[in-house]
């Protein structure tokens, strides 16, 4: 689930902490996935038709194992380096989640024969999606098929976001994909939604930094925790009437959850009976994670041809010919991810353009428009309005490619040369 | 600004950059009163210019508080004059400061000799190795097909400068590169009839062209990685 509004709430409230990538920007960079999600999504989406799955000839559901493996192929084609981790145990505090999740399943579940039975589509194709539930089956399905495709896999020892949010932590990984938020909470530096979106949906990279988050809401990470705890997240109810935005305003005024349960309207705002606000604190702190460099076997190899053909086409019907050449997509791709990035060799300075107003910020994220339509450069109002003529330039034209598709053109009068360090004279 | 006006400009994957300066000597014209910063999109920018005619006057004007700047294309013989404007955008991408280096090797040679041969090279594999050596500059590939070795030593016993080649060295140098990106570069062959390659072990490699004595365009590419040197580097 995540936390409740937070999306939204930092939309609104802290604008530049989030931008718009587009998939080819993440060329070169080492992902951490939160597997049980993306298994998830495959799960709802991949060759479904009410109630009908993807199967193999044992009638095995194979959905999960189609969406993995041309997702992750398509990771691998835009030199994407990812890392699955998969979930562990759950902390006890999320029981009472998990619990809930069960029960709406077994709505769902009797639902879906109401709806069968009148054979109203519409209401098959909601409630069969209701009733999905990753298995421990469909887990190690995909950790067999993602070793034998070559790519690194990490059993967390609880959450897998816990696990994600330290990779990116120790600079083992770039950011984290999934579409929880809760990422952010774990502290993951960088958090990265849709990047497993399909190619057909044509929607952006969302990119959240979590220190952007803190400076643009003037708030310490123990002070983002409290306010995610407040908002709604995994761990523990939250104060009935409390939601996002009176968080936010609560932790302004008072800094803590300690503090505001002091202060708090008690017949207006009723606190849950032994609400476990501080373990649900310490989970996010302290999460349980493998840190050792041992544990951690973080390497892309080669494709285990053989072992592919035989796990997805003998044992699971897959198509011989397709599976051949998606093997040959991944023997190519991995020639094309050891292909540097210069960020590794050159630091990122400010950037002298102007930044985005809040206003279009919002507007990006509910359309997802490109970006280019809402940013319209303006700079300072000018007193005097007559154009400034750069030059006359009498050279030949020549068309260098249409590789590079944005700059900036920079003209520099009054500004010291220390200040342009990407200028390159 | 007073002294003439740069570009940087990025691929999508962050993998090459390109870096063009204007010097203000160069134009017959010039005024700037003040700094700007104009974010712009290429393709559309290309659009434009491809409007104008080899012969023609190309005049640059932005106003302070606006968000267009306009291509005005003069014919020689003045009888046609043409006005562009073109909206401006904010980039959301960060600059990246590019700092002054010592290359461990910088090689001249004719550009027209240097596209030759990433064209040939791109026709038996997708990767070039270039190698510095006191032997001389050689670009090496490997491909389904088979190998190609071009070896170019010091060479500056000739009739016209701009034929030279010429190898500064102080130490090794090997760095594996992507093909497509240098023939990508190439392109920039006619505003020069020389090119200068300037690789360290620890950088990207500079492929360099003078535009007359007013400036130059800059190409930086990052070199590819050795697969176990890439894993343990952290993720910046």
């Amino acid at each position: 689930m995540g936390i409740k509004g937070l999306t939204k709430l930092l939309a609104d409230n802290a604008p530049k902490s989030m931008k718009e990538n587009k998939f080819e920007s993440y060329f070169g960079r080492k992902i951490a996935i939160d597997a049980s999600m993306s298994i998830y999504q495959f799960l709802i989406v991949v060759g479904r038709s009410g109630t009908e799955m993807l199967t193999n000839e044992a009638g095995e559901v194979t959905s999960h194992l189609q969406g993995m493996f041309s997702r992750t192929i398509r990771l691998l084609e835009a030199g994407i380096k990812p890392v699955y981790v998969f979930d562990g145990k759950p902390p006890d505090l999320k029981k009472q989640e998990l619990a809930k999740r069960y029960s709406k399943r077994a709505e769902a579940t009797e639902d879906l024969s109401e709806a069968l039975e009148t054979a109203n589509k519409e209401d098959i194709e909601k409630f069969s999606k209701r009733t999905v539930k990753v298995t421990k089956q469909h887990n190690d399905d995909c950790k067999r098929l993602l070793r034998l495709m070559g790519v690194p896999v990490v059993e967390a020892p609880s959450e897998a976001e816990a696990q994600c949010a330290a990779l990116c932590k120790a600079g083992k990984v770039y950011g984290v994909a999934s579409e929880d938020m809760d990422s952010l909470t774990f502290g993951a530096p960088k958090f990265l939604r849709h990047l497993m979106d399909p190619s057909s949906k044509k929607i952006p990279v969302m990119e959240f930094e979590v220190a952007k988050i803190l400076e643009e809401l003037n708030m310490t990470m123990d002070q983002f925790i409290d306010l995610c705890i407040l908002s709604g997240c995994d761990y523990c109810d939250s104060i009935r009437g409390i939601g996002g935005l009176t968080a936010l305003k609560l932790i302004r005024q008072h800094g803590s959850i300690e503090n505001i349960l002091e202060n708090l309207n008690k017949e207006r705002y009723q606190i849950p009976d032994n609400w476990p606000y501080q373990e649900a604190r310490r989970l996010f702190k302290e999460p349980l994670v493998i840190t050792d460099e041992k544990e951690l076997d973080i390497k892309w190899s080669s494709p285990d041809e053989e072992g592919l053909i035989t796990f997805l086409v003998n044992e699971n019907g897959f198509n011989r010919d397709r599976v051949t050449k998606a093997i040959e997509k991944i023997k190519v791709a991995k020639n094309k991810s050891s292909q540097g990035r210069l960020e590794s060799f050159f630091k990122p300075t400010a950037n002298p353009s102007v930044p985005i107003k809040r206003k279009e910020i919002k507007s990006m994220l509910r359309s997802f428009k490109r970006a280019i339509e809402h940013k319209m450069f303006s700079v300072q109002p000018s007193n005097w309005s007559r154009p400034m003529v750069f030059g006359k330039l009498s050279l030949p034209i020549y068309n260098l490619g249409s590789k590079l598709h944005t700059f900036c053109l920079e003209v520099s009068a009054l500004v010291p040369e220390a200040e342009y360090p990407w200028k390159h004279q | 600004s007073s002294t003439g006006f740069s570009l940087q400009a990025m691929d999508s994957s962050h993998v090459a950059l390109v870096a063009l300066l204007l010097r203000s000597e160069g134009f017959e014209h010039y005024r700037c009163d003040r700094n700007i910063s104009m974010g712009m999109n290429l393709n559309n920018m290309a659009k434009m210019l491809k409007c104008a005619g080899n012969d023609d006057i190309i005049t640059i004007k932005a106003d302070d508080g606006s968000d267009t700047v306009t291509f005005m294309f003069e014919s020689p013989t003045q009888d046609k004059i043409s006005d562009f404007e073109m909206k401006l955008m904010d980039i959301d991408s960060e600059h990246l400061g590019i700092p002054e280096a010592e290359y461990h090797a910088i090689v001249k040679m004719p550009s027209s000799e240097f596209a030759r041969i990433c064209k040939d090279l791109s026709s038996i594999g997708d990767t070039v190795v270039i190698s510095v050596t006191k032997e001389g500059v050689k670009f090496s590939t490997k491909g389904d097909i088979g190998t190609a070795n071009i070896v170019c030593r010091q060479n500056t016993s000739v009739d016209k400068p701009e034929e030279a080649t010429v190898i500064e060295m102080n130490e090794p140098v090997s760095l594996t590169f992507a093909l497509r990106y240098m023939n990508s570069f190439t392109k920039a062959t006619p505003l020069s009839n020389t090119v200068t390659i300037s690789l360290s072990n620890e950088l990207p490699v500079v492929v360099e062209y003078k535009i007359a004595e007013m400036g130059y365009v800059r190409f930086y590419l990052a070199p590819k990685i050795e697969e176990d040197e890439e894993d343990t580097k952290p993720q910046v």
